[in-house]
């Protein structure tokens, strides 16, 4: 593996060398060309603009629907700001925010720890490496009705035979509204490693080899190494990925529906569950816009507050 | 690095090239003087019948063209179908929450002009008509099949032992304690699927309270807390003589169960029969009405519109669309369709049942039927959910009192109609 | 000792921006690739030696993790339906006899190849126009966002979509994208490149910072336009990101269900939607759904292992600096 990045590595300069002496040697006709803020704004405005057309303008078209009665078709009413005032007497809704974000939280916490370690395992220096890659990357594949099946299995008839074994009762955790939650949140960490890993794996390579040799040199080998070394220089993927997690367990839904459809007793309701389930399938259109952009806004003002943090810690290093 | 800029373009121009043969894909040339009859139906399973049908029509029709579509997830494509005004000519929907909206909101066309419907029984042209908001002038569907939810058993392990079909409540009770007595699962639930929440819970709510409770509640002349009181006990007193832990089973793991003979009862609709079928193809199951009552005179089956065809009111084809309907209401391939999915006729007409049918056959014969109460709850108000939380919690009082309070928060806009109704006709 | 450490690092930053500070000449490159091919024989002498076992045996320990339920998702693809139980035995047993009808059937249920060639011009697409505009977005606003408030506003301003429940857009996307004929493929595509772009930018401007700002400034004191150094210098070197980036938005294309369903309402076929016709109201057919996901499966894990090996040879740019 080794062996073919250095060897690539000089194809690169070489390219690089050649491109200066062709430069060098055809005189360049005078031409205006745009400056560096010109070709920025060249490039920003039509994309955001795209952005607008296809992501803000639909969002600001469900901003409105959530002062209404639409069931997502035909007439509605205006209502005013009742949703609104449903949303923050509504036991279900409150529910289902401690909920999520609480699934959010350890699944960010369980996934980051596993995928950061995969992520070193596997750009070290072991055998067989794309194929332990390769499977470890299967979870995030394969589809929402499999996951849900093997793993409603798996907690269903083979955990509670292995408690039983061990002594315990042998209640399936899916069944009990205490532990349910711990169940998804072991799939949804289950399927997210993969993507983090291939994060990581790709912000280690932007560490370079000279980095852990000066390191060496001062005996920072392993834990310590990680610590000051690798770990600081990662630091932007830390973040990354922390965003990424928050994001994804946060709006989880596919596992909910695969899983315990919000059972049992109401306690794996996540957030995009209610506002799909009920916005999209029910009548309430109106009312889950109302949710949609209300957990908009809490998101959106969490993640302003987390990046800010990191991006403080960024500048430290 | 120059030959990289290259290969950007190129792929650039590759993505160009793409786009425009997407978009170069365009509609269909019709033959003049043909009409085009469009139907979107949401039986999925009956996929097979419905392009035999299609074919059948095309072939001895030379006026109208029948296309028939069947798609994954009919009814969120019909929902967005409807959201960019691009409206098929017929839509075959079940008896539910979703057909009251669509009538609520002023999608479907009135047919009660259409001849055919003298022929559709009177009891189903009921049902459809108590699903409205409001009531209304006219009808708004062609009740086609229904269904029927009761108790499916196997019918080889009851003539074993030599059980009895149980007629009311209390043999239904002794039934199982005997089958219990002899080491064999009387029911098995697969609660972890809130929906299967619903079966047991319509099967006795049809026979123990009034099938239009819900306008009834609308109206404010009665509460959930005093109608479904029973309902709510009779559940409750089932599990027991389910499986230990009936909430961390699904459907699907019931519908094995009872396939492998595992239990001798599930509290299940004749819908769930392929899906155990599919596992054991040799099993004898046949079903009997919910004995929920102690009086049998009491008690009725539970049968709802299981699949209707409305006619769109923005469609141009409406004569064409009578005529199509004509074909699908034929005797020969409505006794198709039984065969196939194992229906029940909202014809009023003789047709061979299915054979797990049997059981219930005299209720379907003598009109003694009512619709699923959960095709009245709105499905964001998650009764299913409810009931799963009370059967784990056991807090009788707690379930109820939220049922009428979530039924007047989530039925506000609703009442409000049903009120401005009453205002418009108590004089 | 910590301090000291920390100083290194960023001696070696600092190293490694100095070196690309200077012009460029012949000679340098010359004694690099001495260097370089000294290196190259040190490394392989190493790598044959430290092979690290402990890790690579975890490593395969931890895999059972995945293989267990990929056995059990292999084995009820081959099975039949009547071969179902809910004993642990049950599910863990091979199936009675191998044969391959269930994935032919569920080639056939599903329209395979026309799924298939749909869902890979989805995807496809998706993916290259998201590798063109989004790196440049990222590139922008990695380098500006800085120094410049409006930037970091809208910097903000794109991440922010991420977090836009698609429930709330659905609609009035399929209203809007009817209006602008653009509900087919195209839309589709054009919808999963605004869906994916916060979650690219974000992936490209954080992985630019730790890409020296030295590395087009020489080139840019040559003459280069701002665009020519964009892609002559800049995004060759965020290849290892590219590939990233490539698997995520494939990734996820590969299996939406949401926008193509809601977008085309079932005028063409994409492999999840083709499958969504194993479950029906009242039953599902899992044998025949397993056996279909494994083969929608193979395409992507083939599309990653190409990309990792593109993320593995970006290590050259990411050392070269």
């Amino acid at each position: 593996m080794e062996e073919k990045n250095l060897e690539s590595m000089e194809e690169n300069k070489d390219m690089l060398a050649e491109e200066h002496v062709s430069e060098e040697e055809t005189p360049k006709k005078p031409r205006r060309r745009l400056d560096r803020k010109q070709t920025f704004m060249l490039i920003t405005i039509p994309i955001v603009f795209l952005f607008f057309l296809f992501n803000t303008l639909p969002l600001l078209q469900g901003v409105m629907y959530s002062f209404t009665n639409f069931r997502g078709y035909g007439d509605f009413d205006w209502v005013g700001l009742r949703n609104y005032a449903d949303l923050f007497t509504d036991v279900r809704a409150g529910k289902s925010y401690l909920f999520t974000f609480r699934l959010a939280l350890v699944a960010t916490i369980v996934t980051n720890v596993l995928s950061l370690a995969l992520a070193l395992g596997l750009n070290g220096k072991i055998k067989f490496k794309s194929t332990l890659r390769g499977f470890y990357f299967v979870p995030n594949v394969l589809g929402a009705l499999v996951v849900g099946y093997i793993f409603s299995y798996i907690f269903t008839y083979i955990v509670p035979a292995f408690s039983k074994l061990l002594g315990g009762e042998g209640v399936s955790m899916l069944a009990s509204s205490k532990w349910a939650w711990v169940a998804i949140m072991i799939v949804c960490a289950w399927q997210a490693i993969a993507m983090n890993t291939i994060i990581y794996i790709s912000g280690l390579q932007t560490v370079p080899e000279d980095v852990y040799e000066a390191g060496a040199i001062d005996g920072a080998t392993g834990w310590s190494s990680f610590k000051h070394l690798t770990f600081p220089l990662i630091l932007p993927f830390f973040s990354i990925n922390l965003v990424l997690c928050m994001k994804n367990f946060l709006m989880v839904f596919d596992q909910i529906v695969a899983m315990t459809s919000g059972g049992p007793a109401q306690s794996t309701e996540s957030i995009s569950y209610l506002i799909y389930k009920n916005g999209m399938s029910g009548g309430q259109f109106g009312f889950q816009s109302a949710n949609a952009v209300l957990f908009f806004v809490v998101i959106v003002v969490i993640s302003v507050m987390q990046m800010s943090f990191t991006n403080k810690r960024e500048e430290q290093l | 690095m120059k030959k990289k800029i290259k290969k950007n373009t190129a792929l650039f121009a590759c993505v160009l090239m793409l786009a425009g043969l997407i978009t170069g894909c365009g509609s269909t040339q019709e033959r003049y003087g043909v009409t085009t009859v469009t139907i979107v139906q949401y039986k999925r399973e009956a996929v097979s019948f419905f392009d035999k049908l299609e074919k059948e029509f095309n072939a001895s029709h030379d006026d109208i063209k029948l296309k028939i579509e069947s798609p994954n997830d009919a009814m969120t494509i019909l929902k967005t179908r409807f959201v960019r005004e691009d409206y098929p000519d017929i839509i075959g929907i079940g008896g539910d929450m979703d057909y009251s909206n669509f009538v609520d909101a002023g999608i479907l066309s009135d047919v009660s002009d259409y001849p055919g419907l003298k022929s559709i029984k009177q009891s189903y042209i009921d049902i459809l008509e108590g699903l409205e908001f409001v009531p209304t002038e006219g009808i708004y569907g062609v009740p086609y099949v229904a269904n029927a939810a009761g108790v499916l058993y196997n019918k080889d392990m009851f003539e074993e032992h030599g059980w009895k079909i149980p007629t009311t409540w209390s043999e239904f009770m002794r039934l199982c304690e005997e089958i219990e007595s002899q080491n064999i699962q009387p029911l098995y639930f697969g609660f972890r699927d809130t929906w299967t929440c619903l079966a047991p819970w319509n099967a006795l709510a049809v026979s123990l309270a009034d099938a239009d409770i819900s306008a009834q509640v609308n109206r404010k002349e009665a509460t959930y807390e005093e109608a479904y009181d029973e309902v709510a006990d009779k559940i409750a007193a089932l599990l027991p003589y389910g499986q230990s832990g009936p909430f961390a089973y699904s459907y699907n793991d019931a519908c094995i169960a009872f396939a492998n003979g595992e239990t001798a009862m599930y509290t299940i609709g004749s819908y769930a029969v392929p899906q155990i079928k599919s596992v054991n193809p040799d099993i004898n199951v046949d079903s009997f009405v919910m004995p929920a009552s102690d009086n049998a005179e009491d008690n009725v089956l539970n049968s709802g519109i299981d699949l209707q065809f409305c006619i769109t009111k923005e469609s141009p084809n409406k004569e064409a669309a009578y005529e199509v309907l004509d074909f699908l209401l034929d005797h020969d391939n409505m006794q198709a369709y039984l065969d196939d999915q194992n229906a029940v006729p909202c014809k009023d007409e003789e047709f061979s049942l299915a054979k797990m049918l049997s059981g219930v056959k005299s209720y379907i014969e003598e009109d003694k039927m009512a619709d699923f109460h959960d095709h009245h709850y709105p499905s964001e108000m998650s009764v299913d959910a409810m009931i799963q939380t009370y059967l784990i919690g056991k807090d009788k009082e707690a379930f109820l009192k939220k049922f009428d309070k979530d039924w007047i928060r989530y039925n506000r806009d609703t009442i409000r109609k049903v009120e401005q109704y009453e205002k418009e006709h108590s004089k | 000792m910590e301090n000291k450490d920390v100083k290194k690092t960023q001696e070696a930053k600092n190293n490694v921006s100095e070196n690309t500070n200077e012009k460029a000449e012949q000679d340098m490159y010359k004694e690099m690739k001495k260097r370089i091919r000294n290196e190259k024989r040190a490394a392989r002498k190493s790598a044959n030696k430290q092979v690290n076992w402990p890790v690579t045996v975890l490593l395969i320990l931890g895999l059972s993790t995945v293989i267990f339920p990929l056995y059990m998702t292999v084995m009820i693809a081959f099975k039949q339906p009547s071969e179902m139980t809910n004993s642990i035995k049950g599910i863990l047993s091979l199936p009675k006899t191998w044969s391959l009808s269930n994935f032919r059937e569920a080639m056939e249920v599903t329209d395979f190849w026309n799924s298939l060639g749909n869902s890979l011009i989805i995807t496809l697409a998706t993916v290259a126009i998201s590798i063109l505009l989004h790196s440049m977005l990222g590139y922008v606003l990695g380098r500006m966002r800085a120094k410049n408030k409006g930037y970091k506003l809208v910097y903000f301003y794109i991440i922010s979509g991420m977090f836009v429940p698609f429930a709330i857009l659905m609609m009035p996307l399929v209203k809007q994208t009817s209006l602008l004929h653009l509900d087919n493929m195209l839309g589709v595509i054009i919808l999963y490149t605004v869906f994916y772009m916060p979650m690219n930018v974000l992936l490209y401007s954080g992985y630019l910072t730790n890409i020296p700002l030295a590395l087009e400034e020489a080139a840019y004191v040559d003459g280069a336009t701002t665009f020519k150094t964009y892609w002559s210098i800049v995004f060759p070197v965020m290849k290892p990101m590219h590939a990233t980036v490539a698997i995520l938005t494939a990734l996820g294309t590969w299996n939406d269900v949401m926008t193509p369903l809601v977008i085309m309402s079932g005028s063409k076929n994409t492999l999840p939607l083709a499958q969504l016709s194993f479950q029906t109201q009242f039953g599902a057919n899992y044998n025949l759904a397993f056996a279909s996901y494994l083969l929608a499966l193979l395409p992507i894990v083939l599309f990653y292992v190409i990309c990792q090996k593109q993320i593995l040879s970006g290590v050259v740019s990411g050392a070269v600096k």
